[in-house]
């Protein structure tokens, strides 16, 4: 079951790589995240499962999917046709490393057992608080830039005047 | 109290864009300048007596109820917090001319205060995944900062850097994510014990690696610079002053710092990685430099070649060179975020960036010409001004770990800084007034003042600067002296 | 434990290759922002089989909601700053995005 969901999650990772559509593209994305929410949901992390459905799979797929409607007619971006002989080859040595270097590198390291306790919230808030007031951060910023590149007052090209580039 | 220097900034910025409603210039201006002088004052007088013994743990306090955060002071972030605060002050003071003609001076503040609160939060967090957190924080805002401008350039830029700087924050966290996994904790106290106890070289290895990779793209080292010339350039000037000056410093090389001297530890292969990436950096961003015609282009490669020396100090890892590099990074600070203001300044009145087209502005703006030569002389380390005794410090230090040939390579390096600024000064302000600028002013009184401000302290620091070292200096350099020592005495905390 | 770990990490691994892949070869800047998102979901991954295999699941969840909301925060400002291009270029291709020379 879990080499199943990983495999799932991998696959439409890939197709979100290669396929040419874009909302195609996004929508795997959001069908990889489902695959990532199940195998949190296989490994008891139930909280981080919820999140990776509603925020991953959810909001930042409606994000794409708008973006990619806004500029949508620009969307039509010539990829190099190689892909389908190249990148068969360089997920082939990835694997190959993979395979050879993943378990020399992590399989000599004793099993240490963590010493927590309590439940998710009370980790969460009694340890985890500093990481809270940085998702404020994160998030401010987030809506700043946001408000910022949106912003009404068409200024822009002021900054670079005089083409000192050339 | 320390968690005013994060708290203070954020919660500033959230009311920001609901009071640039009421006034759009005269409260965004003074609220911004007022904090920065606030968190300045607070660095200077009420921080520097808390670590009289050496580094702290402080639990952190919201409206008297205590919260579950425990910020880490000693010596090293003191000092950044120091740093960070000065830069912002001179920072926002020039912005209070310089962004007049962008507009929306409510959201630049907030966004520029959301990255010092992201800088501050990241100087106090004594664990792995906070480190993390506030490098994203203080990134995001520096993103939508270098694009505020929204012409072609800025947004080329900010897409590229964001881009980079993604994989960057990817790198870190994925390192992260191992050693949580290998150690079972992500604070300083329980990582270090846990690779201590299980000796796991090979995985050591592997983390050190992709934190190298991640840290060296934030502070721009060879081979991870291509970002820094486009990005800081595109930039509005107190932007670039921050970015150059402090940002790469702190997401870059305090970051990486903090993790390798005093959680890793230093091993002997860190340490020939380090001293090596940093020479290179020298040398390929001085000779970049050496070539360019944008003035500000010339600085951010400027920028790249003078990370290299502080990288180089730090990589040396005696005493010596771990002070050499604290307080070049210092000077760097200063200096480089004055140079970025003169060209905002010179830039604003003229109109152009281009090396060629100036000429002789000198005779119409002698100030920033003056504090511009300060600067100038400063960074090629022309004795006594303070660029001057942080590089004798780390060629000192290099030739007492015997590493002669590194030692002839950095003043190599310093000679070729010194050829590209007094060609910087010649075109710029020296010889024959250019036609096209009889009728240009001085900058504005608040951008001079920012100006003149960092000169002064460019001059101070060169003639005091054996205080600078004894006060500011000595307690950082000693906190990375003792290594991992540091990390595992906050354990129990 | 440890070898569903081993077994976890290696996925983490390719997940990080693919997204590294799609960063460096491909021409659409929405594309490239998908291989931004498949290595935060790799890392995502990293992290809470980490916390598994150590039973510390409860923090592990913590650190992994802490990178999906800073995940949302870039995400949203790069989308909006390809929308911005977009107005310039009317293009998504990062061919044309070449008046800095880097």
């Amino acid at each position: 079951m879990h080499l199943f969901l990983l495999i799932g999650l991998l696959a439409f990772s890939v197709l979100a790589v290669l396929l040419r559509d874009l909302l195609k593209s996004a929508i795997s994305l959001a069908v990889a995240s489902i695959f990532l929410a199940l195998l949190f949901f296989l490994m008891n992390a139930v909280y981080a499962g919820v999140f990776e459905i509603s925020v991953v799979a959810g909001l930042i797929t409606v994000l794409f999917i708008t973006a990619i409607t806004l500029t949508r007619g620009d969307g039509d971006v010539a990829e190099s046709r190689k892909h389908r002989i190249i990148f068969p080859l360089f997920f082939l040595v990835l694997a190959v490393v993979d395979l050879l270097v993943m378990k020399k590198l992590l399989g000599q390291i004793p099993a240490i057992q963590g010493s927590e306790s309590g439940t998710f919230s009370q980790v969460l808030w009694n340890q985890r608080t500093f990481d809270l007031v940085g998702q404020v951060g994160a998030i401010s910023a987030g809506v700043l830039a946001v408000l910022a590149l949106f912003r009404r007052d068409d200024m822009h090209g002021t900054a670079s005047k005089g083409g000192s580039h050339e | 109290m320390l968690f005013l220097f994060i708290i203070v900034p954020l919660v500033l910025a959230g009311l920001l864009p609901l009071l640039g409603k009421v006034s759009k210039r005269l409260l965004p201006d003074l609220l911004a300048s007022a904090a920065m002088l606030f968190l300045l004052v607070l660095a200077v007088f009420s921080a520097r007596p808390l670590i009289a013994d050496g580094g702290i743990i402080q639990q952190a306090f919201w409206f008297g109820a205590p919260l579950n955060i425990r910020l880490l002071l000693d010596g090293f972030s003191l000092f950044m917090l120091f740093t960070i605060s000065l830069v912002s002050f001179a920072v926002t003071l020039y912005s209070i001319n310089y962004m007049e003609h962008y507009g929306a001076k409510a959201n630049y503040y907030a966004l520029l205060l959301v990255m010092i609160a992201g800088m501050n939060g990241l100087v106090l967090s004594s664990d792995l995944f906070t480190i993390y957190v506030f490098l994203e924080v203080a990134a995001i805002a520096s993103y939508a900062l270098v694009a505020f401008g929204r012409g072609h350039d800025e947004l080329e830029a900010s897409f590229k850097y964001l881009m980079l700087s993604a994989v960057a924050s990817a790198f870190v966290l994925l390192s992260i994510a191992v050693i949580f996994g290998v150690s079972g904790g992500v604070s300083f106290g329980v990582v270090a014990q846990g690779l201590k106890t299980l000796n796991i070289k090979t995985v050591v290895g592997f983390c050190s690696g992709l934190f190298l990779a991640g840290f060296g793209l934030k502070a721009a080292l060879v081979p991870f610079h291509s970002w820094l010339p486009d990005a800081h350039p595109s930039a509005p000037a107190p932007i670039s002053a921050m970015l150059s000056g402090v940002l790469i410093k702190v997401s870059g090389v305090y970051a990486m710092t903090r993790i390798f001297l005093g959680v890793f530890g230093l091993t002997p292969a860190l340490t020939t990685v380090l001293t090596i990436m940093g020479i290179v950096s020298i040398f390929v961003g001085a000779l970049a430099a050496l070539g360019q015609n944008d003035i500000k282009r010339m600085l951010a490669y400027s920028s790249i070649s003078q990370i290299g020396y502080v990288v180089l100090g730090f990589g040396i890892g005696t005493p010596l060179g771990i002070l050499g590099g604290l307080f070049h990074l210092f000077n760097h600070a200063l200096f480089k975020s004055l140079l970025f203001l003169n060209a905002g300044a010179v830039e604003q009145s003229t109109g152009t960036r281009s090396l060629d087209k100036m000429g002789g502005l000198a005779k119409v703006m002698p100030l920033t010409a003056a504090t511009s030569a300060v600067g100038s002389l400063s960074i090629a380390g022309v004795p006594p001004l303070n660029g001057f005794w942080s590089k004798l410090l780390i060629i000192i230090a290099l030739v007492q770990a015997r590493m002669h040939v590194l030692a002839v390579l950095a003043v190599l390096g310093s000679v070729i800084t010194l050829w590209y600024y007094l060609v910087l000064q010649h075109q710029a302000f020296f010889g024959k007034l250019n036609e096209a600028w009889q009728g240009v002013k001085e900058a504005p009184f608040w951008m001079s003042a920012a100006t003149v401000l960092l000169a002064l302290l460019c001059i101070v620091t060169g003639l005091a600067f054996s205080f600078v070292i004894r006060s500011w200096l000595q307690p950082a350099a000693d906190v990375l002296g003792q290594g991992v020592g540091v990390a595992l005495n906050f354990i129990g905390f | 434990m440890n070898n569903l770990w081993i077994l976890n990490m290696g996925f983490v691994a390719l997940l990080v290759g693919v997204g590294l892949y799609c960063l460096l070869t491909m021409k659409n800047t929405v594309k490239l922002l998908i291989g931004v998102e498949i290595i935060a979901k790799g890392v995502t991954l990293a992290l809470v089989a980490g916390g598994y295999a150590r039973e510390n699941l409860m923090i592990a969840q913590s650190l992994a909601i802490t990178v999906i909301v800073v995940d949302v925060a870039v995400i949203a400002t790069a989308l909006a700053l390809i929308i911005n291009i977009n107005r310039h270029t009317k293009s998504l291709d990062v061919r044309k995005l070449t008046k800095l020379k880097g």
